[in-house]
């Protein structure tokens, strides 16, 4: 399940290599002439098929949604997958606008384009747009789960160096763990005790030459200490066949939170056998796809016959794991059967999975413009985590609607939550200013549930139209313009301020 | 060299004077004063003591004399944990100063009095010491009356006791006094500025204040200073704001109401009017509204369930045009005729009685009408979520671990000075939306805080912070509903609905009985397993 509860209080940090103010590193000393491992002309390189990936972003900046956003740039690392396919971390090419292979004997800039790219669980697929000069090297083949304590080795671009560098270590815990990308989602993870450094994003680690992960995500700061995290073969193997069909569909989720049950009393309320096995269903969203199957204080025995032990585990692959393992390694449409204990009965459940979409407005967003309303001065923006960050909302109510939109199924009554993020100054509006990071709940008489109702309802005429009268939720008045002075003040507005285009509302 | 050492003395004192004012400021709402500008009206900010030491600007002391009229006042006190219901904090001390009025009272201000263990008044010269008692209290308008805790004769005998002035205005010349290592009288002169209404300390408590500006010396019994003028107790300051000099003084209006609301022995608090409106300055809101150009008043955005207003038939919507014969402006302000331009709360707390007419003139669906009746008040216990808790401890229940208490603010304050942001949001927002949960019947919000590692608590670690909704199929209104439940349940096992995650507990009822006596006298010697007031 990917949630935000179990989401460990550290920072991760993406390891992408920002570009700019790049440092050469230091002059290596040329290879002794004689050494016995020196690498003979004509030889294979066993590397030639981790290329290094540059990119070029433009973020978007959300508090200026009608502007394209701040240039930058980057790098990381891939290598071959297929034909003329390469595989990396989703965060080394999102939000970019422009991408370039290269190779570590090839000098020549080649230019790629991205086939496929899964946010959810940091991977993408990109291709040359001159398949020629790949033509020769060999894909890596992809292994398993390799063995805790065995030795894996690293291999990418870290630190912007042009040519490849190797770390080993070994495998060192194989758990569930937040992937940083999106900030919402957990998969399996491998935590390895090789360095990874920005840069080595997206890079193959290997073990007897074949691919037994992806470099992704480490700890910034001084929280921990020889610890990168790589992105295992199930997961990699799941994206590999989901896109086989031209798109990628995205991970499906159950939903459910579940609490262990370890308490005798629950045992015996919940009519158990002492038998270790159960855990209880706490919370049923109600947009999941257990919803009206499975309730509150229902106990889920077992997940596709593999028993569930009271702690929420089960097994699969011989390696104890979080029963939405089971889940992760399905796909859209795929059934899914639950026994479960309902007041003491057994029951079987069958669950068609689905994808969970609420969560996303929680998680960060990427390749996306921002959708926005101007009216005479005010910015009207839906409530994500993109935006809760550049604005730094601090307001009580915007931040426990953004913590509950979930929970307390907010996104029933709101699947937009519409926020007025900014006011720009004006005479039409300089007595509404204070009234920033407020939720909008009404415009002109109708109940706003999206942007699109917004962008409507402003137009809309209630009454003798004179007024557009917009109600925020708990802000105790409601601001009133009057339509002829605010459609007056608008183009001016947009003007003043730059502002191209008065709405963005996605594509359409 | 004696001097300086006497000086380093006062700081350190005045340290821990600070430290006490921060305790009560805690308790206070968000946005009490600044840290550090005298929180809990100690003028000696840890950082400004020094320089007054260093020889910084000289504080004008206009006459040394003989105190008249001023005692000590030691407070030791010590506020119950509101997240360990059952311990109290460490004890800590207030030093501060209490005005002799008729009749062997001492008056202080309410926060030196706070979660106070023992007081003790002091003869400022002879350094004699009697314990004293509280009188009466009222920690709103943020003031109490001490007395001897035993009949004492002589201890007043060189004091002469000093009367209230309610009479200062705007340009007024005040002293302020304090006293000296060895009771020797400080004077330092101030003007008031401005009146105006201003928080006190605790959520609600909008009063009158005067400010001035004059510099304050930093001295050993900086609490409570007493504010003079001809003579008379003009106030006492509320808080001093060393940066800016300025010091913002609780008035005599409002000890004179305290008193004389004390005098048949029944106190009744200051009256609250429960109404928030917004501003109609805005030529488009007010067309909006159908407000005339020469129409003023102000616009009710809510009406307090409980409130004056409420009681009255005030809606919200209506525009506020008129209250007690003043007319109220597009501000919210009325012209008072001692003070001039006022925020119109001033007419029902500051001087109005619990009993006394409201009438209120307003504007609804374009009519004027006049609402009129009885000035009420909402006593804090009448609050769905209490807004502060001074004296005792939060009301809680211990059931084989679990622990249930009363949601209240000072519990929400517990989570630190950004609590709005750092307490658990869905209580924080619960806390600010308790309409609902009125409507429901609720009087308190249970929540089920924290459990304590027990036998009956196994694999609830992770719980907390969670509504209680049912209990064995009671609905749960308050504590006492809890306790009821668990006294009179035949139940083996104990089923808790919560509103929140994991929404569904058991408890087993003998083993939760047997942890509770393991709790009482075992490793966490709770001492007690409710507090139910």
């Amino acid at each position: 399940m990917s949630r935000l509860l179990l989401l460990p209080a550290i920072a991760f940090a993406a390891m992408v290599l920002p570009l700019k103010g790049e440092e050469k590193p230091a002059a290596v000393p040329p290879p002794a002439p004689d050494s016995a491992n020196r690498t003979q002309p004509g030889d294979a390189d066993p590397f030639e098929a981790i290329v290094r990936i540059e990119a070029a972003f433009l973020q978007p900046d959300y508090r200026i949604p009608w502007q394209g956003g701040r240039p930058s740039s980057g790098s990381g690392t891939g290598w071959l997958v297929g034909k003329n396919r390469f595989l990396t971390n989703a965060h080394v090419v999102s939000n970019s606008t422009k991408l370039i292979i290269r190779t570590m004997n090839d000098p020549e800039p080649f230019e790629a384009r991205i086939l496929f790219i899964a946010h959810d669980c940091d991977l993408a697929m990109i291709e040359a747009v001159d398949p020629k000069p790949f033509e020769h090297l060999k894909p890596f083949q992809i292994d398993g789960i390799p063995k805790l304590n065995t030795e894996v080795i690293a291999v990418g671009y870290p630190i912007g160096g042009d040519r490849v560098s190797v770390t080993r270590g070994v495998v060192s815990r194989i758990d569930f763990q937040s992937y940083s990308h999106s900030g919402i989602d957990q998969h399996l993870a491998i935590q390895v005790d090789a360095a990874i450094n920005p840069g080595n994003s997206g890079g193959p680690v290997l073990q007897n030459g074949k691919v037994v992960g992806v470099a992704f995500q480490g700890y910034s700061g001084s929280v921990a200490q020889n610890v990168g995290y790589m992105i295992p073969v199930p997961v990699i193997n799941r994206f590999l066949k989901d896109v086989e069909d031209g798109s990628y569909d995205h991970y499906m989720d159950l939903a459910v939170t579940d609490f262990p049950v370890e308490n005798p009393a629950q045992i015996k309320a919940l009519g158990l056998e002492d038998n270790g096995l159960g855990v209880m269903v706490a919370n049923v969203d109600g947009a999941s796809c257990a919803a009206g199957l499975l309730e509150v204080g229902d106990v889920i025995l077992s997940l596709d016959g593999s028993p569930v032990y009271t702690n929420g585990l089960i097994r699969v692959d011989g390696e104890l794991v979080n029963m939405n393992e089971v889940v992760e390694r399905k796909f859209a449409g795929d059934k899914i059967k639950a026994e479960i204990l309902r007041k003491g009965e057994k029951k079987s459940v069958e669950l068609t999975l689905k994808r969970y979409l609420p969560y996303l407005t929680l998680g960060e967003q990427y390749n996306q413009r921002p959708k926005y309303v101007m009216y005479a001065g005010m910015l009207f923006q839906p409530m994500n985590r993109n935006l809760m960050e550049a604005h730094s909302i601090r307001d009580p109510l915007v931040n426990y609607v953004f913590d509950n939109y979930m929970t307390k199924e907010i996104f029933k009554e709101r699947p937009e939550v519409v926020i007025l993020t900014t006011i720009l100054p004006d005479e039409v509006n300089s007595y509404l200013q204070g009234y920033q990071h407020s939720i909008v709940d009404e415009v002109n008489g109708v109940k706003i549930k999206t942007m699109k109702d917004l962008a409507e309802a402003l137009k809309k005429k209630e009454g003798d139209g004179k007024f557009v009268v917009i109600k925020l939720l708990e802000k105790n008045r409601p601001l009133v313009l009057k339509r002829e002075l605010a459609d007056a003040a608008h183009p001016v507005i947009m003007q003043k301020y730059d502002v191209s285009e008065e709405s963005y509302l996605g594509d359409e | 060299m004696n001097l300086f050492r006497a000086t380093l003395t006062f700081t350190s004192l005045s340290l821990t004077l600070l430290t006490g004012g921060v305790c009560l400021a805690q308790a206070g709402p968000g946005d009490m004063p600044k840290p550090g500008s005298a929180a809990g009206g100690a003028p000696a900010a840890a950082e400004e003591a020094p320089v007054v030491s260093a020889g910084g600007p000289a504080p004008i002391i206009e006459a040394a004399g003989k105190n008249t009229a001023l005692v000590k006042v030691n407070v030791t006190f010590q506020p119950w944990n509101y997240r360990i219901p059952w311990q109290k904090s460490s004890p800590g001390a207030r030093r501060g100063l209490g005005v002799l009025l008729d009749g062997n009272r001492i008056l202080v201000t309410g926060q030196i009095v706070a979660d106070a263990t023992y007081i003790e008044l002091e003869q400022a010269d002879t350094g004699r010491k009697i314990p004293a008692k509280v009188k009466a209290v009222d920690y709103e308008a943020n003031l109490a009356l001490l007395e001897p805790a035993t009949a004492v004769k002589d201890f007043f005998e060189d004091l002469t006791p000093l009367k209230v002035d309610a009479d200062s205005r705007v340009g007024d010349k005040l002293q302020t006094w304090q006293l000296g290592r060895v009771g020797d009288l400080i004077v330092t002169p101030m003007e008031i500025n401005k009146v105006l209404t201003s928080l006190y300390n605790v959520e609600g408590s909008m009063f009158l204040v005067y400010e001035t500006i004059g510099i304050i010396r930093s001295e050993a019994n900086s609490f409570t200073l007493p504010i003079i003028r001809d003579g008379k107790l003009a106030g006492l300051l509320l808080r001093y704001d060393s940066k800016n000099q300025t010091a913002t003084i609780l008035p005599g209006p409002i000890i004179q109401h305290f008193l004389k609301d004390n005098a048949d022995g029944q106190y009744q608090g200051f009256p609250s009017l429960g109404v928030e409106f917004q501003i109609t300055l805005d030529d488009q809101f007010r067309e909006y509204l159908g407000l005339k150009k020469d129409q003023q008043g102000v616009y009710v955005s809510g009406v307090t369930k409980g409130g004056s207003a409420e009681q009255i038939g005030l809606k919200e919507e209506d525009i506020i045009l008129e209250m007690n014969g003043f007319k109220v402006d597009s501000r919210g302000d009325y012209k008072d005729p001692k003070y001039g331009t006022l925020n119109m709360s001033h007419i029902v707390r500051g001087s109005s009685y619990v009993g006394d007419e409201l009438k209120v003139k307003v504007l609804r669906g374009g009519k004027e009408q006049t609402l009129t009746g009885k000035l009420t008040r909402k006593n804090p216990k009448d609050f769905l979520v209490a807004p502060y808790l001074f004296d005792r401890g939060t009301n809680f229940l211990v059931m084989g671990g679990l622990i249930f208490q009363e949601l209240s603010i000072p519990f929400l304050q517990s989570f630190g000075n950004d609590w709005e942001t750092s307490a658990p949001l869905r209580l924080v927002h619960v806390a600010k939306h308790t309409d609902d949960y009125e409507k429901e019947g609720k009087r308190k919000i249970v929540i089920l805080a924290a459990a304590l590692p027990t036998r009956s608590t196994q694999g609830y670690e992770r719980v907390g912070g969670a509504i209680v909704s049912e209990v064995n199929g009671q609905p749960i209104n308050d504590l006492a509903d809890l306790d009821k439940v668990f006294k009179e349940s035949k139940e083996s096992i104990h089923t808790i609905k919560l509103d929140d995650f994991p929404k569904l507990l058991y408890l087993d009822a003998v083993t939760a009985e047997l942890d509770n006596q393991k709790l009482l006298n075992g490793a966490y010697r709770l001492g007690l397993l409710k507090r139910i007031e």
